[in-house]
């Protein structure tokens, strides 16, 4: 599912080098649940940001669900992003919308036929939990919802990898441990997840296969 | 996927506000600047046209020549070149003319104990020689012949006429694109605002995999709109211009420049000048910078 060979990333700010990934080289299978940790200013966001292109690698080979990410051209971007789902450590809701509407959004952006729209929608919800809440603004929501609907979004387009940024940091532990509950739920139906934190704990309370950044360069991948 | 596409262009001209509606403003007034100078040029030109086309010059002859002689001394007047065709108007077909042009009032004519009228040859230039230079040419080569007593004609007022026309045209063209560049980038503000608005909108769009064209078309489709809007309200307030000042304006045009009526934009100008306000909107809404390109 994913493929990382030599991957570095510096990023120039001015006439400062900042290298932010050095010689990353890992794989993910499709099907797992792999936890991304490391400290912060480690290079995880950075990582995932390559993994959907939101940059560009300075060396190295990617791919990701069957497309070679850094020699894509400019116009298939969109159908490599169509395959992963994000979700970050703010939501990003768009706050003019109720949660139903930040869901379709998604749907109608990609062209999905308005038959389908309402049960998609709402079949997503359930699978967070939002159900109740469908017709609610972002400012009604507690933080632990919003991050289900940012969720909701993610999912409703059907990815096969899910690349999740830190989406408990906002949230105290027992909401976070419900959210990371979710993420193994839709995990266990199918979706590759690989989920980004700088609490250690959090990664070694998963059980899953870790691995761990420092300084951009990849220490350990154990399971 | 359309309907989405739709409905975002009018809810970004919505958002758009104050700016867009001034977008709107400035195309209509660019377009109207524009459409107005073009019918003044429109109705000039085809005065010039008409102008061109009766244009004739009279040669006047010291005496008649004998009728036996009459074929031959044509001959030489067609072969100084440039003419097209020309008629021998005798003293007394000029008379007859002159009393049926006073038709009641022409008794004193018939008073008259001789013909003062000379005889004359009428001459229609050819295409080549209707130019300013070559009907002071063709004129040159008239006044030459022994026969000729003067020669009457000239394209001095038409050619004015003919440059006033492009004058206006010059005018026209300059203000247009002034006004035109304005409304561009008063529609790339407009939409700048826009995608101002939307940045986190657009952001989520690239994320989930939006295409590049769902995206911009909104934007696209919004200029479109305030340019085709813009467009629509100038060639209506030019038409509503023209229909008042249509009673008044006629009989003028009838007297000056022998217009018997004025003209307006035919359906494919109009159809020209509405396409110019969308491809101004759309421009102005392409060249909008904001949302970060993937
Ligand atoms: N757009 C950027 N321009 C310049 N430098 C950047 C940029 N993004 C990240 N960096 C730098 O790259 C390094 C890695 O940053 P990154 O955000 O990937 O770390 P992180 O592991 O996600 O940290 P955190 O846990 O705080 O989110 C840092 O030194 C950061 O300052
Ligand atoms: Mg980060």
């Amino acid at each position: 599912m994913i493929q990382l060979s030599g991957v570095s990333k510096e990023y120039r700010v001015g006439p400062v080098k900042v290298t932010a990934l050095a010689d990353v080289s890992f794989g993910i299978e499709k099907g797992e649940f792999t936890v991304l940790a490391g400290p912060s200013g480690s290079g995880k966001t950075t990582l995932l940001r390559l993994l959907y292109r939101d940059e560009m690698p300075t060396e190295g080979e990617i791919r990701v669900a069957g497309y070679d990410v850094t020699r894509l051209r400019r116009s298939k971007i969109p159908q490599l992003r169509r395959a992963i789902g994000v979700v970050f450590q703010d939501a990003k809701l768009l706050p003019g919308r109720t949660v139903y509407e930040n869901v379709a959004f998604v749907l109608r952006v990609l062209g999905a036929p308005r038959r389908e729209m309402t049960a998609r929608v709402m079949q997503v919800l359930k699978a967070v939990g939002l159900s109740a809440r469908a017709q609610a603004l972002p400012a009604q929501l507690s933080l632990g919802e919003q991050q289900r609907a940012a969720l909701a979004r993610a999912l409703v387009k059907e990815p096969a990898l899910l690349l999740a940024d830190e989406p408990t940091g906002n949230l105290d532990e027992a909401i976070a441990e419900e959210i990371l509950d979710l993420l193994k739920e839709i995990w266990s139906r199918g979706t590759t997840i690989l989920l980004a934190t700088h609490r250690a704990t959090l990664a070694d309370q998963l059980k899953r296969r870790t691995l761990v950044l420092h300084r951009g360069r990849l220490l350990k991948d154990e399971d | 996927m359309l309907t989405f596409v739709i409905s975002e262009a009018l809810s970004n001209l919505r958002r758009g506000g104050r700016v867009a509606v001034s977008a709107v403003l400035l195309i209509t007034l660019s377009l109207a600047a524009l459409g107005a100078f073009w019918v003044l040029s429109l109705n000039l030109g085809r005065a010039v046209g008409e102008w061109r086309d009766r244009l004739r010059i009279v040669v006047y002859l010291r005496e008649e020549p004998p009728p036996a002689a009459l074929g031959e001394f044509l001959q030489t007047v067609e072969a100084v070149g440039g003419v097209q065709r020309l008629r021998y108007v005798s003293k007394a077909e000029a008379l007859r003319t002159l009393r049926q042009q006073l038709g009641g009032q022409a008794s004193p004519v018939e008073q008259l104990p001789t013909n003062p009228l000379p005889p004359s040859v009428e001459i229609t230039p050819s295409p080549e020689a209707s130019t300013p230079e070559g009907t002071r040419a063709l004129i040159q080569r008239l006044s030459a012949l022994a026969e000729v007593e003067e020669v009457q004609g000239g394209t001095e007022w038409v050619e004015w006429l003919a440059q006033l026309q492009g004058l206006l045209q010059v005018i026209g063209l300059a203000v247009g694109a002034v006004l035109a560049l304005a409304a561009i980038l008063t529609v790339t503000t407009a939409t700048t605002l826009v995608l101002h608005a939307r940045r986190e909108e657009m952001e989520i769009m690239r994320l989930v995999g939006a295409s590049e064209m769902v995206i911009r078309l909104p934007l696209f489709l919004q200029g479109l709109a305030q340019g085709l809007v813009g467009a629509a309200v100038a060639v209506g307030g030019l038409g509503l211009a023209y229909r008042f000042a249509l009673p008044t304006l006629e009989p003028l045009l009838a007297v000056t420049l022998g217009l018997p009526r004025a003209a307006f934009f035919s359906p494919a100008e109009i159809a020209l000048l509405l396409s110019g306000g969308a491809v101004l909107g759309a421009v102005g809404g392409l060249m909008a910078k904001g949302g970060r390109a993937a």
